[in-house]
């Protein structure tokens, strides 16, 4: 209750800030100071609403609906605060605590810049507004209590000590299909709860668990990082909406600069992170897949970078005293920004990509689709409305030429071929809506040749002047770094085997963007090393692109078998599984593998198996060994402990049927049919046995393997005779036919075949500079940084 | 001044079209239904889900996983995919796989399994009815 109230109060207290705001941007006095109590209060409220989700996950409080939902207890305390935003309502929970924080920072650092505050703030808070709505109780709060809708809990997850209540025994229900119980959740069963003195936190002990896949590290960081870029990219929009209210563009720009570098830079590490979690953890093999979920965050992170670039001219021209440039389409990237990453969030959240994508959520409920959509409409109505409104003044004033070999053209060019990505990107993402879908070959084809003019403007634009450039000094600069450039690229034609022209196009611009922004860097390095910033950003896209290129080329990938103890040679390593050892209480498994490449000591790598009780389903971890010039990349695949199948031979067998197996001959009798034939009709759980005569070494024996079947599919129950030395399990059985399939197979392991041998399939797969792709963006991350650093201390001038 | 706008839009439309081409040329639909992509042959990606009786097949030396696919009416189709089982294939409650129908078999290059956890379990939802 106390949350839920929490959060109406924000989101009341929200609304009255951006109400006193607008109040004080229209003139009038003394409404400012309501505002900032206003703004403050809101933000002191998400703050203990999140704190208060926080101390329910903790204290697995699963009387919360959402607790119950995602959390569980037995794990690590980092993973159970990481489930505090495993699904929708707490992720939204995390972005408006996010935002709330932001907003904090923003006010202070706009109530020292002119009459800046109440424009930004007013927007600001009014976008924490509408995140407000959106964790009210009436849509996706996570404070909504376990009974307020029915639902039912597994009966595993209920207190035992309260299972013989008079009360309760109503609310049991079995699912013959799953033979499950279940508790029926709801306000009677409540009802029932408190009038016999039981607390619903006391009566549910153990909640549904946060998704196996999701239990690692990267859990941990990569979303928080990622909504800290999502709560950030209301910040250049709220910058933009207050230049067009007071119909002024020139100081909006250096003021709104170090939030738009602060905002790509954490938005682009945590793209990097869910890159590195795909690749690392689950085993996807590849860092990027396209998918509609990584992409939409994308999006907005290309849309980021563009706008640094034409803000930082327009910057250049005003300081210049020459006039502004681009004026219009800062307004337009800094407000697309944040219009992105609500249609972003409005594709993922809504269910509309449904089987389109690995990971979105699911259909949230006709309400919350509809208030995503009222979300989205809303700020692109702004913001596309400011600039309709303003845009004579803004064509009157603002309309240049440029001259062609100015760094300004080659930064503006720059910027549309990183727009041309995303709309790329969001056109090929936003596939489903129409029902249909692209494939993987559309983003790669169409952005090759985008990459490869990146990186040649790149290091072009740093070596033109701005304003204008002679052709002959262009030339005299740009020779030396076209000599080497053109020398690394033929090295790496002829001995890196690269034979495709894009790729080898690529493969110049990138070592060209490299070598111009190394020298200028170097160079710098020297003097004032705040200046620093964009060329160590430049260094890291140019790293990556590298990276990319390697890996995507040159990746190889084998599947093979690995025999106990047996060594086998794989793309120039030597691999041999030593064993397995098991870990987390006896319920994760490590298959170790010794490494071995030229005459370097032996490495173990351990990928993981487990089957998780989650999903009942067989998790696959890989392990990597990390290198230099490569990564030597481990999948496991499966595990067979060569019992079952290594010695066994299969036979199709009809009534009367004779088999002979290790001097041994086994008869197939008949088919013993359940005697009441009405359970078999009726959907109940009936048996058929399969009748063998087995006969060895002059005696006889029966044996009887079975099939169950309670409703929901057969289930195969083996029979086996210590004397015979011999186990039967039936594989499947045809009644129609009257057909039985059957594995034949000895105990003790001794027959036909040699002793049992334990294989464990794997996928080994190289994958070349692997590395420059994450430091490629670490660099780049960097580079942002440097930079923000430097524009937020010109910001104040 | 004019020669601005020339170049700018050449380029955007340009662009556009190339876009626009190879959208259609990558462009898989989504099929339900088993007996149109019998009798289609194109590439599309079938939405159903595996057939526990018929358990699957795993070809390591070929890198093949074969398995059967039922659509909602009941159609069942053999489906050979080009790798290996995905994680979590055996409690996936609907498979996704791209790639067409030939010679009897549906040959898939790609696969998306969704799992219950994701969604608010159904069965349970029916268990009262």
């Amino acid at each position: 209750m106390l949350g839920n109230f929490l959060l109406t109060l924000a989101l009341l207290a929200g609304v009255f800030t951006v109400i006193m705001y607008y109040l004080t941007y229209r003139g009038y006095q003394n409404t400012l100071t309501f505002a900032r109590i206003g703004y403050h209060t809101t933000a002191v409220l998400v703050i203990s609403a999140a704190a208060l989700l926080l101390y329910a996950v903790l204290t697995h409080q699963y009387q919360f609906k959402y607790v119950y939902n995602y959390s569980g207890s037995g794990m690590s305390t980092g993973l159970t605060i990481s489930t505090f935003y495993a699904g929708q309502e707490g992720s939204f929970m995390l972005w408006t605590f996010w935002t709330a924080i932001i907003g904090l920072i923003l006010l202070d650092y706009t109530s020292k810049r002119g009459d800046l505050e109440p424009r930004v703030m007013m927007v600001f808070a009014l976008s924490l507004s509408f995140l407000l709505i959106m964790v009210c109780p009436l849509l996706k709060s996570p404070f909504n209590y376990i009974w307020m809708e029915n639902d039912f809990l597994d009966l595993k997850n209920i207190n035992p000590a309260f299972l013989n209540l008079p009360a309760l025994q109503s609310f049991i229900f079995s699912d013959p299909q799953s033979n499950k119980q279940f508790v029926q959740m709801g306000k009677e069963l409540h009802a029932a709860l408190v009038a016999n003195n039981v607390s619903v936190n006391d009566f549910i002990i153990q909640g549904k668990g946060l998704n196996p896949l999701l239990q690692n590290f990267w859990m941990q960081i990569h979303p928080p990082i990622l909504f800290t870029g999502f709560a950030m990219s209301a910040v250049p929009f709220a910058f933009a909406m207050a230049a067009m209210l007071k119909n002024d563009y020139r100081d909006w720009i250096k003021q709104a600069l170090p939030w738009v570098l602060t905002g790509t830079c954490i938005l682009g590490l945590a793209i990097m992170l869910g890159g590195y979690w795909a690749y690392g953890v689950l085993g996807w093999g590849g860092y990027w897949g396209w998918d509609p979920v990584e992409n939409s965050s994308l999006v907005p992170w290309l849309i980021g970078v563009a706008s640094i670039h034409t803000i930082l001219v327009q910057k250049k021209t005003q300081d210049k005293g020459g006039g502004s440039r681009f004026v219009k389409m800062n307004l337009i990237l800094c407000i697309m920004i944040y219009v992105l990453v609500l249609y972003s969030t409005f594709l993922t959240r809504s269910g509309i990509l449904g089987d389109a994508s690995v990971h979105s959520f699911v259909d949230p409920g006709m309400a919350v689709y509809l208030f995503l959509l009222i979300f989205l409409i809303s700020f692109a109505l702004i913001g596309i409305g400011g600039i309709v409104y303003r845009w004579k003044y803004l064509t009157e004033h603002f309309t240049f030429e440029d001259n062609a070999l100015s760094r300004e053209l080659a930064l503006f060019t720059g910027s549309v071929a990183l727009i041309a990505t995303a709309i790329i990107v969001a056109v090929g993402t936003s596939a489903p809506i129409i029902g249909t879908t692209v494939q993987t070959s559309f983003y790669n084809q169409l952005n090759l040749p985008i990459a490869i003019i990146i990186g040649l403007l790149n290091g072009l634009s740093l070596l033109l002047k701005w304003k204008t450039t002679e052709k002959k000094d262009l030339w005299k600069k740009s020779q030396f770094f076209i000599a080497i450039t053109l020398l690394l690229t033929a090295l790496v034609v002829i001995f890196g085997g690269v034979h495709e022209i894009m790729l080898i196009l690529l493969t110049f611009s990138s070592a060209f963007a490299l070598f111009v922004n190394g020298e200028i860097a170097y160079k710098i390095l020297r003097g004032r090393k705040s200046f620093l910033g964009p060329y160590v950003a430049h260094i890291g896209i140019a790293l990556f692109l590298v990276g990319v290129l390697a890996t995507a080329g040159h990746s190889k990938q084998k599947q093979i078998d690995l025999i106990k103890g047996e060594p086998v040679k794989v793309l120039d390593h030597e691999l041999t599984f030593v064993g397995f050892d098991t870990f987390d209480n006896g319920q994760k498994y490590h298959f170790n593998i010794e490494v071995k490449s030229g005459d370097s000591k032996p490495q173990v790598v351990s990928p993981i198996m487990f089957v998780a009780e989650f999903n009942n389903s067989l998790m696959r971890e890989p392990d990597i060994l990390v290198g230099l010039t490569h990564d030597f990349y481990i999948a496991p695949l499966g595990y067979s402990n060569g019992e079952e199948n290594a010695n066994g031979t299969s036979e199709t067998m009809k009534s009367g049927d004779t088999f002979k197996y290790n001097d041994k001959e086994i008869v197939f009798d008949k088919f013993i049919l359940p005697e009441d034939m009405s359970a078999m009709m009726g959907g109940g759980k009936f048996r058929i046995s399969v009748e063998l005569t087995v006969n060895y070494n002059g005696k006889t024996e029966k044996l009887e393997p079975y099939m169950e079947n309670a409703g929901q599919g057969p289930q195969y129950y083996p029979a086996e005779s210590k004397n015979a030395d011999l186990k039967v399990s039936i594989t499947s059985m045809n009644a129609t036919n009257k057909q039985v399939t059957l594995d034949f197979s000895t105990i003790s392991g001794q027959g036909k075949t040699a002793t049992p041998k334990e294989v464990l399939t794997v996928e080994a797969s190289i994958k070349p500079f692997i590395s420059l792709v994450w430091t490629g963006v670490l660099v780049m991350v960097a580079g942002f940084l440097i930079s923000a650093f430097r524009r937020s201390k010109e910001s104040l001038s | 001044m004019k020669n601005k706008y020339i170049y700018g839009g050449g380029i955007i439309v340009v662009f556009l079209a190339v876009m626009i081409y190879l959208f259609t040329q990558t462009n898989v639909q989504y099929e339900q239904s088993f007996t149109k992509i019998m009798e289609s042959g194109k590439i599309c990606k079938a939405t159903g889900s595996w057939v526990k009786e018929k358990n699957y097949e795993i070809d390591k030396s070929h890198n093949i996983f074969e398995f059967y696919m039922k659509d909602p009416e009941g159609k069942v189709m053999k489906v050979i995919y080009y790798g290996t089982i995905p994680n979590n294939f055996e409690s996936s409650t609907s498979i996704v796989v791209t790639g067409k129908f030939k010679d009897g078999n549906f040959h898939a290059t790609d696969i998306l399994t969704k799992c219950p956890s994701k969604y608010q379990d159904q069965s349970i939802q029916k268990a009262n009815s």
